[in-house]
């Protein structure tokens, strides 16, 4: 079962997805794999925040910022949950991987594959992705290829999903129904 | 307190103005008002997304005078910009801002009776 739970930035879409995965969970194993990396003082901030924020909440924390799909060779059995967090950060990690940026499709097409992968090789997979298409601005080039990767995706987590929960100021709003 | 959410121009004054029948004069925005400046009533503060910019740009944190108000004034109504849905901004205070909001917003979500988010004039509440 996939779920994906979208919401903009501090809206409290992790703190959501990681009580919904452990209410899901109860005994069963579960995995955070987590996707952002460490470049500077800020995103160590931002990961640790995280750390602090599902501390003792008995995940086992995966690092893979790139090849999601592989993941899967790192979880010991299809009995257990993981979340995945988050698709912002893998879709960059994965476009700016080279010199030159990759096109959406590109990005988009090996995402959603290697997440295809992972949610048949785990009981309930919660994956959190973001809202960045509303701020009106237009961005460079890059950028722009950016979001549209990141709507594809969506769009594409979005039918294969069971269901689809948006957190506005971490209320969670019903997209789509299971 | 109640606390309505939407994005930019969406009509959430409108909306908060119809529904509860405020004085425009306890209308405050992006301001938190003195006592003195409040009438009897229903208070709204508009625009608290401007409100906690120009705190944040003082250099102070806006959490404590907007707790302190609700405390005062638990009836009122708070009406605030969404401005997460977009990409990370490059500029640092941009991003703390951002961060800022989402978190009071969060707060204020948990403690209102009632929240509501406007798009398009309309009013759907979510809690």
């Amino acid at each position: 079962m996939m779920i994906l739970i979208i919401g903009g930035s501090s809206s409290g879409k992790s703190a959501f997805a990681e009580d919904m995965i452990v209410s899901l969970s109860k005994e069963k194993k579960k995995y955070y794999i987590a996707t952002m990396k460490v470049y500077d003082a800020e995103s160590e901030k931002k990961i640790e925040r995280h750390r602090i924020l599902r501390k003792g909440k008995g995940f086992i924390t995966l690092e893979q910022p790139v090849n999601i799909q592989n993941a899967i060779d790192k979880i010991d059995s299809r009995e257990c949950n993981a979340l995945l967090e988050c698709i912002s950060n893998l879709t960059a990690n994965e476009m700016f991987l080279g010199d030159i940026p990759k096109v959406a499709d590109t990005v988009a097409g090996k995402i959603v594959d290697g997440i295809k992968q992972l949610n048949d090789n785990v009981s309930q997979l919660v994956i959190v992705s973001n809202n960045v298409f509303e701020d009106g601005n237009v961005y460079d080039s890059a950028t722009m290829e950016y979001i549209k990767a990141m709507g594809l995706i969506n769009e594409k987590l979005g039918m294969l999903a069971d269901s689809i929960i948006e957190v506005v100021a971490g209320i969670p709003v019903y997209i789509k129904d299971c | 307190m109640r606390l309505i959410i939407g994005g930019y121009a969406q009509g959430k004054l409108d909306y908060a103005l119809q529904k509860y029948h405020v004085d425009s004069r306890n209308v405050f925005d992006g301001s938190i008002p003195d006592r003195a400046e409040v009438i009897n009533g229903t208070v709204i503060i508009n625009h608290l997304n401007t409100y906690i910019r120009q705190s944040m740009t003082d250099g102070k944190s806006p959490e404590t005078e907007i707790f302190d108000f609700i405390d005062k004034y638990p009836d009122c109504v708070i009406i605030t910009d969404e401005v997460g849905n977009g990409i990370v901004p490059i500029d640092e205070f941009e991003r703390g801002f951002r961060e800022t909001i989402g978190r009071i917003q969060i707060e204020l979500a948990k403690m209102a009776e009632e929240v509501e988010r406007v798009i398009c004039g309309i009013g759907q509440k979510i809690k």
